[in-house]
């Protein structure tokens, strides 16, 4: 994965984002491009440094990382980066991910005929399994500690 | 990948869609003593399924792959923006860290109610592949790696896996606003519990919370991404230590209940 590739696949999606973000969350794109430009430069010094450091860490948890350090209270530009971020609406950017996902998903489904109906209950049941155990635990846990 | 970036075609299809699903807007009804919301995610993800050669005939083959390609580094910016969440939350998420942390063994419920039902359904040791996790990556590189993907327990990962890629984002969206629904639990558990491992069933789940809850809607996206990322740093070890000598045990357990022998354990070929 070259990085000058991922950036031009951030560019592409990030143009399609604004699009998105303009329609549906009302913000316009003038505004936003600051938020933008600052999720790609996250992201490019993310997948830089997933390829610098020789630890192997994928570059999804170094973006995810930067971005948090970048604006936790009082680190320096904390406020102006928050303010920035906050103009590219978060259901926006996932609006796009999911139509390139469902367009890929189309060819799985041949392979989902012949997993069997057994196996897909038994998967809506685990999903439902994992989700209601830890909501159960996170619900008690917060209550105990007066959270809610 | 490059060609991938080259095929307009593909990103003019997304462009379209995504005008077409924001245009549309979240949609809401009223359902028990609660509100489901549908997303433009939603409709994004379910035309790109559409557009493919069963049906649309709108994305030939090469998109389909272009696509799949693509997704992955089209969720960076996504991330980005998580972390962007989680950092003005951390003095919250400090706080509520110890129900973070205990909540992660919550993803087990998989297996308590996840064998029992593969078992009743006749599942013999696809049991243990399927039901020892919600099967998102790194789960499948372990039962890869413990008893092979060509075994029963390889068949019963994939299974879900596969059904997790095609439904998962459908299905834990519409499971969150009904879990939401039923107004016994607080947005801000449920939004803990959207982190299983897979970025796409969080954004799914916590995407549908934000919009039902938009006065915590920050609190909700930050607490996800951080339960996420400690999914993804725990899952592997959870699936190994507990998940799966829990799903061995429950698995004979239930086994002889049902057909009142214990299972063979080297036997695996049926159905």
């Amino acid at each position: 994965m070259k990085t000058m590739e991922v950036l031009a696949v951030l560019i592409i999606i990030g143009a399609i984002t604004l699009v998105g973000n303009l329609v549906g969350a009302n913000i316009p794109m003038i505004d936003a491009i600051p938020g933008m430009i600052f999720l790609i430069a996250i992201s490019i010094i993310g997948v830089i440094c997933a390829k610098v450091i020789p630890v192997k860490i994928p570059a999804v948890a170094y973006v995810v990382t930067i971005g948090c350090i970048v604006t936790i209270p009082g680190f320096p530009g904390a406020t102006i980066f928050n303010a920035w971020a906050q103009k590219v609406n978060f259901l926006a950017l996932t609006t796009p991910i999911l139509a390139y996902a469902g367009i890929s998903i189309g060819k799985d489904l041949g392979m989902l005929k012949k997993t069997g109906w057994r196996i897909l209950i038994v998967s809506c049941i685990v999903f439902i399994g994992t989700y209601i155990g830890s909501t159960i635990i996170a619900q008690l846990i917060l209550k105990l500690i007066g959270e809610i | 990948m490059i060609e991938a970036i080259k095929n307009w075609k593909l990103h003019i299809l997304v462009l379209i869609f995504v005008i077409i699903a924001e245009w549309i807007g979240a949609f809401s009804f009223p359902i028990g003593p609660g509100t489901v919301v549908l997303l433009p995610m939603l409709y994004a993800l379910i035309m790109g399924i559409l557009s493919g050669p069963k049906f649309l005939r709108l994305a030939s083959q090469k998109d389909m792959v272009d696509a799949g390609s693509l997704v992955g580094v089209t969720l960076m910016l996504l991330m980005a923006k998580y972390g962007t969440t989680v950092g003005p939350n951390i003095p919250m998420i400090l706080r509520t860290s110890p129900a973070l942390i205990l909540q992660e063994f919550g993803n087990l419920g998989t297996v308590i109610i996840g064998v029992p039902v593969a078992v009743y359904l006749g599942l013999k040791r696809e049991t243990i592949g399927a039901a020892h996790s919600i099967a998102r990556e790194p789960n499948v590189a372990l039962i890869g790696d413990i008893y092979g993907l060509d075994t029963p327990e390889g068949r019963g990962v994939m299974g879900v896996y596969i059904c997790g890629t095609v439904f998962g984002t459908i299905f834990f969206g519409l499971m969150a606003t009904f879990a939401a629904a039923l107004g016994i639990f607080h947005p801000l558990a449920l939004a803990m519990a959207s982190g299983v491992g897979s970025a796409s069933m969080m954004t799914a789940s916590v995407g549908a919370l934000s919009a039902m809850f938009p006065d915590m809607a920050d609190k909700i996206q930050a607490l996800g991404a951080a339960s996420n990322m400690l999914t993804g740093l725990d899952g592997v070890y959870m699936s190994l230590w507990m998940a799966l000598p829990m799903t061995e045990w429950l698995y004979r357990k239930f086994y002889r209940l049902k057909y009142g022998t214990q299972p063979s354990q080297t036997a695996a070929g049926e159905a």
